[in-house]
């Protein structure tokens, strides 16, 4: 169903869907193991996108949920390389205390990238080993973060236990104390393990109005990958449906035959659903106070659907689907990616229950 | 979870809220069928007589006038206060098909019977032969002088033992190609000489459904609706309208209610496997509810959401049979018993629910037939 939209709205998803449109499979595959562009991030930057919910007074556009996923979902459809959910999240992050990070203005312009680096474990995302140690002026942090999306990045933001309770930190990729290992992904990107061993550390304030800075990251990251996911559901759907139309067997185009029509429209379904939920979580929450069991809901249906949907995907492509000649693969393979970022569909059914119990 | 009453709005809900609790009587309350008219008709004429008994329908044909907001206020609310299901075909179906389509004399003669809950009207859609291929209907309509003469068979019919009159789809051209190009739309006095109707008992033990055998009945002829042979485009007018109605989320929200009664009562709450199972339906009713709000903005909008609505009726459908699936889990050795179980929380009815929402998935368009639409219109693959 087409969704509501202001006409600013109708116009970012344009100019965003006009950028994603140079990216595709094509430039998906070529940057296979060479990591992002910086070219590419820059000229998000020039957008404006990366700053979008960076608030009106530290220089952003101060825009919703509802934009970020417009962008994100564009970005999805056409295989984006570039991490431009994770900088706009992280700007947001970095923008909210009285004094906005120094790093920020580098970033809401794309010349750095900081990612945020929360996971600790592969499937309990809110446990935290991490510690800050020090004062707040002079923070050292000693911890191991899991799946971090470190191509490229200047900086890290890092969740860890302090005197004070769960706290936000920014860390320098080059600052002492810092390795990083990496492991290539599937879709030819680099997860790395971020180890920090009495890292210097700049605290990251929190929003008055937010439940915690690690907590609003959190949620938004959980956010933007959905959304992210969202457009690899209708990149590798309407691939799909394409070809179902053009394919011939038994001198018919495949299309005509009802075990496929239905298979498609169970794909159709889940996209829908999947994007109905998104849009309306994104309108009902302000960016820096996420309704924490909507935005769990949000990751575990996109995660599931997304995995669903690419592998249905390459069923109804027949052979074609599974080799590396054609370009379905690639869709399953970034969701692969991104559904099992900041925790998987069970994952998120898990804090569920949990906030179910706590009552939230 | 997605949609904030304004403050009219809020107003209006706890007027809704605080009549209801002080009108629906204890034993209406929480029944998972359609009582029986004895029980149920004046629930609808108290009802009737506060004005709420139509609240879509505009204002000089006795309805509310209400907005769409409003109507799901309501729904809402009486769903929340355990409100049973009201006979639908006349508030529902044939009252916004007169109101749009009918004769002056049609609406005076049957609109304020519907209103005032004084007749009850049967949908004559469905026959033997003519189920998911409805354009196939063959009961036989053949005008002579001021009258037609009708012949044959309708099945499925909701309430048709406890109803005063019937909208039906005839066959009155048989020659017509395509053949859905010969069919119109009739109304019927059910207490026409010729006429027999016959319950069907369901695999839930109600009998909401009943066949109806038409052997030459003389049905007036300005009992026509519309034109002759354009009964179908009148048939499928206001489809996707009452979609929209049964799909809100509020009936899986009271599915959910009963699973987590049940499983706190037999203990299985507590193991992790079931758990995953409940957060995942949970997730689900959750997306329902978003996928049921996005459409009631579009419609707010003027913008209706067009053949893709089939996707609500399908997956909210499903849906309440995978939570039903659930409740049969959670109940474990009790879930074949056929009387509600006591819990310390009341009665909870298992076996009952889990068996009515069979039908879900068949009537109103079985969910296959909502693909095969979904297929052609929206997503515009090949025949």
């Amino acid at each position: 169903m087409d969704l509501h939209l202001t006409s600013e709205q109708a116009l970012l998803r344009d100019s965003a869907a006009k950028f994603a449109a140079a990216a595709g499979a094509k430039v998906a595959r070529a940057s296979r193991g060479r990591g992002l562009a910086p070219a590419r991030l820059r000229e998000a930057g020039a957008l404006g996108w990366l700053g979008m919910l960076v608030p009106a007074a530290a220089d952003g556009a101060g825009l919703g949920l509802t934009e970020l996923a417009l962008v994100l979902e564009q970005a999805g459809r056409t295989l984006v390389c570039e991490p431009i959910g994770l900088a706009a999240i992280a700007a947001a992050a970095l923008a909210q205390g009285h004094a906005p990070h120094p790093m920020l203005p580098r970033l809401m312009r794309g010349d750095a990238l900081v990612v945020p680096a929360l996971q600790e474990t592969a499937h309990d995302l809110p446990m935290l080993l991490t510690r800050a140690d020090g004062d707040d002026r002079a923070p050292r942090l000693t911890g191991r973060k899991l799946s971090v999306c470190a191509d490229g990045a200047d900086g890290f933001l890092v969740s860890a236990e302090s005197r004070d309770g769960t706290a936000l930190y920014y860390v320098a990729r080059g600052a002492s104390g810092v390795s990083l290992a990496t492991t290539p992904s599937v879709d030819g990107r680099g997860l790395a393990t971020l180890t920090l061993d009495g890292a210097p550390a700049d605290l990251v304030p929190a929003r008055q109005s937010s439940r915690g800075a690690v907590a609003a990251l959190t949620d938004l990251a959980l956010i933007a990958l959905s959304a992210e996911l969202l457009g690899v559901m209708e990149g590798a759907q309407e691939m799909t449906f394409a070809y179902l139309r053009l394919r011939k067997q038994f001198g018919k185009p495949i299309g005509s035959f009802q075990a496929l029509q239905h298979k498609a429209v169970d794909i159709y379904i889940k996209t829908e659903t999947t994007r109905s939920l998104i849009y309306q979580v994104a309108a009902a929450n302000d960016p820096y106070r996420i309704d924490p069991a909507l935005a769990v809901a949000v990751k575990a249906k996109a995660s599931e659907n997304a995995l669903a949907v690419t592998q249905a995907c390459i069923q109804l492509h027949g052979a074609i689907g599974f080799t590396d000649e054609h370009d379905v693969g690639l869709y399953l393979k970034r969701a692969m990616l991104l559904s099992s970022l900041c925790g998987n569909a069970a994952a998120q059914r898990r804090r569920y229950a949990e906030l179910a119990d706590s009552g939230a | 979870m997605f949609r904030h009453d304004s403050p009219d709005e809020a107003a209006f809900r706890s007027e809704v809220r605080a009549w209801v609790e002080a009108n629906l009587p204890a034993t209406l309350r929480g029944r998972t069928n359609r009582p029986p008219p004895a029980e149920l008709m004046p629930w609808y004429h108290a009802l009737s007589r506060k004005g709420w008994i139509a609240p879509h329908w505009p204002k000089e044909y006795g309805g509310m006038g209400a907005t769409l907001n409003q109507q799901i206020i309501m729904t809402e609310e009486l769903a929340r206060a355990g409100a049973p299901h009201l006979p639908a075909q006349g508030l529902h179906h044939i009252g916004p098909i007169l109101i749009e389509f009918g004769t002056a004399a049609q609406k005076a003669r049957h609109l304020p019977p519907i209103i005032d809950g004084s007749v009850i009207w049967a949908q004559g859609y469905s026959e033997p032969g003519a189920g998911s291929d409805l354009a196939s209907v063959a009961t036989r309509a053949t005008l002579d002088g001021d009258k037609f003469v009708v012949s044959g068979q309708k099945i499925w019919t909701t309430w048709g033992h406890h109803s005063q009159w019937m909208f039906a789809l005839v066959r009155t051209d048989p020659q017509a190609q395509p053949r859905h190009a010969g069919i119109s739309f009739l109304l019927v006095d059910l207490a026409s000489p010729g006429i027999r109707v016959r319950p069907i008992r369901t695999i839930a033990d109600d009998d909401e459904f009943s066949e109806v055998f038409f052997d030459d009945v003389a049905v007036p002829a300005e009992n026509l609706v519309g034109k002759l042979n354009d009964g179908w485009r009148i048939a499928n007018a206001l489809l996707g309208h009452e979609r929209l109605g049964t799909s809100n989320p509020q009936f899986a929200l009271i599915a959910l209610e009963r699973i987590k009664t049940i499983a706190r009562t037999t203990g299985i709450m507590a193991d992790p496997a079931f758990r995953d199972r409940l957060a995942a339906a949970s997730i689900d009713v959750t997306t329902l509810a978003a996928l049921f709000n996005h459409a009631v903005e579009l419609t707010n909008r003027a913008r209706s959401p067009g053949p893709e609505a089939s996707i609500i009726k399908i997956y909210g459908s499903e849906l309440l049979q995978s939570l039903n699936d659930l409740l049969l889990e959670a109940a474990g050795s009790d879930a074949a018993l056929a009387p509600p179980l006591m819990t310390a929380h009341g009665r909870v009815e298992v076996s009952a629910p889990f068996l009515q929402v069979r039908r879900a998935t068949i009537y109103g368009g079985s969910s296959e037939i909502q693909r095969n639409i979904v297929a052609r219109r929206v997503l515009n693959l090949p025949q």
